[in-house]
């Protein structure tokens, strides 16, 4: 097994996941690499912590922002499906929806279920769902969309934030839109739109959110929308927006920014094209662009490695995933996702309908030493099973005595494996230095020793090179 | 909801419910409860309510008079709760909590004044990992469910360790993640096996009697029942904990009715509708009982729309009169029922 498929193997691993252990990537490595892409195209069970032993410890998890955000977070630590939640955090960034406004976790709790049902497969069945998603439905106003008078928020955003990009539209196929979702609204929409908008949970604590088709309040006349005439209802819509060339390519750009470099080059726009073959050929499916996506030289290359900053949610589930902490529910697990929101990235508390500003924006310096905290807080818990581990595999070679340059280099290697600049590995390797030889088997000086590595682990944990993707 | 048949007091039958979400977050005064557990109620009929999002209990009665709130929290302290978890009364009005998250047992006077603790975490007999049920025997002798030890441990009312059994495991008498408890007019104490989808009965010395109930959402069908009383007559009351619901058993576990819950305003809530006219309107025109999509329409997530539905019900309890108290967390109230 070389480095090189390793370290490929790990480069899928962060960017198609939460970055994965080395004894994964070893079992990934042994199956092949476009093996390990159908893998996580095509989920199984996930064999995540059961959800009533979560409630069971939890009261109320899922009731305000930060618990619902730990629901699944427990989720993206534990799961055997890693993309199925990347993806579905990628749709939760397009198709942001916060808490802010909806005042329920609940629903937007089911939102999150929903686009992991749908994640995969057809981006049209997607944006029908979301057309009908309660919690899509009042963040957008679309429950103040009425025949005859018309709120056109959702269906402006539908096509500029969600499906097609600025440009591609008129102002006249954003109104007739906007008229074909009239009627799409919630069961009990007047109750529940006074509760939200108190923030209130009296008598009896939040009520979740359904959705309802009223079409005695359905605008059901004849409308033009790019460019096709007929007396459309929102499911029209969306099959015209679905089969438009500027649909194929917003979805892959956003894909290919979110899974595979931030700014799109000539190379990138290469790949792009070719995921939108794939998009029309498989009848919009997003496992079949996003398996052009993973498969291509591009994402492969080297050039491709470390590029984009980790998004907060990624830093945290990853190096927790590596750590091996929140294995089983544990009431700490609410301060993780406030550590998230501190550094910038509260599931369920996007800024505002365009999501969240990734890359570079990620660190500034507040945020950085959140990050830089809570990965050193992790990564140098030596109790930690995941820890352990990397120590353990770390100290297997020379007998487990290693110079402070062998130490540094297999503990990059072990983690990652991790490509430092000089200047860091040397700053690295001074700190061990100042003690010597690290003797990782001898019992004596095994809390000294252990201590040492937690120290160096952190270290790395703190590198610019940690904190890519 | 409850049906009638031609058996005469068979049947669950709704009377009233109490309570109302309480403000003010784990920091709070006043009329209301938050995450209520579990309900005990006193010798004079007061009936105290242990409510673990605000880690304090609240007295009210019948008349849904609020009497009263005690017990500081969230905090380690005497007479503080952390996550408290059920309750109990002995024959001297003394009450006592469990709290998973501290390992203990704290015993409270009926008016509220901290009279005791005793507990520690462990897996030795005696020691306790998240204590879940709680209840007495004539005798005044405790039986505490040891949730992650999967077992049952009886003490003294002053926490000396009696007899244990149990285990983790599906057989007979062994235990999986167990959380309410019982005891009969004979003595006999009823667990419900939480994640085993069953309940047991035992002698209280702890000898295996008889089980009933599997996994699934079918009458007599359980899905992690959390809770388990029984009447004076020897009726048995299932908080059918994943579905949602509250099942009627005979005395030898033959299944007879079940509810899912038909709460309506408490005079708390009306009070707060009177000063909300907004949301006194919109509710009145609203649909409670709402069609719902396959997707949203679990047990959980079902109650989690159906406000008059039980959300989370996570203890049963009987008092004097055989009235069935219902304590739904998610719902900040009780139901009560009556067999009729």
């Amino acid at each position: 097994m070389s480095t090189s498929e390793i370290a490929l193997m790990a480069h899928l691993m962060r960017r198609a996941g939460f970055t994965a252990t080395r004894d994964e990537l070893e079992t990934y490595v042994a199956g092949g690499y476009e093996a390990r892409v159908e893998q996580l195209l095509n989920p199984g069970d996930p064999e995540v912590i059961p959800d009533d032993i979560i409630r069971r410890v939890h009261f109320s998890l899922d009731e305000g922002p930060d618990g619902a955000a730990a629901q699944w977070m427990y989720r993206m630590i534990t799961t055997k499906n890693p993309l199925e939640e990347k993806i579905t955090l990628f749709w939760h960034s397009l198709f942001a929806t916060a808490y802010s406004k909806t005042n329920n976790s609940r629903s937007i709790l089911n939102q999150i279920e929903m686009f992991r049902r749908f994640s995969l497969g057809s981006f049209r069945d997607l944006l029908v769902e979301l057309s009908k998603d309660p919690a899509m439905i009042f963040w957008l106003d679309n429950n103040d969309n009425h025949n005859g008078k018309v709120n056109e928020n959702y269906g402006r955003e539908l096509l500029e934030l969600f499906a097609l990009g600025i440009g591609t539209y008129t102002e006249n196929d954003v109104k007739d839109a906007a008229r074909a979702f009239t009627g799409w609204t919630l069961g009990n929409v007047d109750y529940m739109a006074v509760k939200a908008n108190k923030d209130s949970f009296s008598p009896y604590g939040r009520i979740a959110w359904h959705f309802e088709y009223r079409p005695d309040d359905h605008d059901d006349g004849e409308k033009t929308f790019m460019g096709e005439t007929g007396r459309f209802n929102g499911e029209d819509i969306v099959d015209i927006i679905a089969r438009q060339p500027a649909a194929a390519r917003f979805v892959s750009t956003r894909l290919f920014q979110f899974f595979a470099a931030d700014q799109v080059d000539e190379q990138g726009e290469k790949v792009i094209e070719q995921m939108i073959q794939s998009y029309f050929d498989s009848g919009y499916e997003i496992r079949s662009v996003l398996r052009t996506l993973f498969n291509s030289d591009f994402f492969k290359s080297e050039a491709a490695r470390f590029a984009r900053v980790k998004a907060p949610v990624e830093l945290v589930i990853g190096v927790i995933r590596q750590a091996g902490s929140y294995r089983e529910p544990n009431l700490g697990i609410e301060g993780v996702s406030s550590f998230s929101y501190y550094m910038g990235q509260g599931i369920m508390r996007p800024p505002s309908v365009e999501g969240w500003h990734e890359g570079e924006e990620w660190i500034e310096s507040g945020a950085l030493l959140e990050r830089v905290n809570f990965v050193a807080q992790e990564l140098g818990n030596t109790s930690l099973p995941g820890i352990k581990r990397i120590i353990e595999r770390v100290g297997a070679e020379n007998g487990g005595t290693l110079s402070p340059i062998e130490f540094v280099e297999r503990c990059l290697d072990v983690m990652g494996p991790i490509e430092v600049e000089d200047e860091t590995k040397e700053v690295l390797v001074s700190h061990v230095a100042r003690r010597g030889d690290i003797d990782l088997r001898d019992e004596s000086v095994h809390d000294e020793s252990t201590k040492r590595a937690g120290e160096l682990l952190s270290l790395i944990g703190s590198t610019r090179e940690f904190q890519m993707a | 909801m409850s049906t009638q048949t031609t058996t005469a007091r068979e049947n669950l039958n709704y009377t009233q419910t109490i309570g109302m979400i309480a403000a003010g977050g784990r920091y709070q005064a006043g009329r209301g409860f938050l995450g209520p557990y579990s309900i005990a109620t006193s010798s004079d009929g007061r009936i105290f309510v242990v409510n673990r999002g605000a880690s304090r209990v609240c007295i009210c009665d019948l008349e849904e008079n609020f009497i009263g709130a005690f017990a500081d929290g969230p905090g380690s302290g005497d007479g503080q709760l952390n996550q408290p978890t059920d309750s109990a009364f002995d024959s001297r009005d003394r009450l006592y909590i469990t709290d998973e998250a501290l390992h203990r047992i704290t015993i409270f006077d009926s008016q509220g004044t901290f009279l005791g603790k005793w507990g520690e975490k462990g897996d030795a007999p005696g020691q306790i990992n998240g204590p879940s049920g709680i209840a007495f025997d004539s005798e005044d002798n405790a039986y505490i469910v040891d949730q992650h030890n999967h077992r049952i441990q009886k003490f003294t009312s002053e926490g000396e360790l009696i007899t244990h059994w149990g285990g983790m495991g599906d057989g007979p008498g062994q235990f999986n993640m167990p959380w309410g408890v019982t005891v009969d007019s004979q003595d006999n104490v009823w667990v419900a096996d939480w994640r085993n989808d069953r309940i047991q009965k035992f002698t209280k010395d702890g000898e295996f009697v008889s089980s009933f109930g599997e996994s699934g959402e079918g009458d007599g069908q359980f899905n992690r029942p959390a809770g388990v009383a029984v009447d004076s007559e020897g009726y048995i009351y299932v908080g059918d904990w994943g579905n949602e619901r509250v099942q009627l058993f005979t005395p030898e576990g033959k299944y007879l009715d079940k509810s899912r819950g038909q709460a309506t305003l408490t005079k708390w809530t009306e009070q707060f509708m009177d000063s909300n006219p907004d949301e006194r309107d919109t509710r009145a025109i609203a649909n409670m009982y709402p069609t719902l999509p396959d997707h949203l329409n679990d047990p959980y997530r079902a109650s989690s729309q159906t406000e008059p539905y039980f959300w989370e019900p996570v203890a049963v309890h009987i008092d004097a009169g055989d009235r069935l108290y219902v304590t739904e967390s998610r719902r900040h109230r009780f139901q009560i029922f009556e067999r009729a």
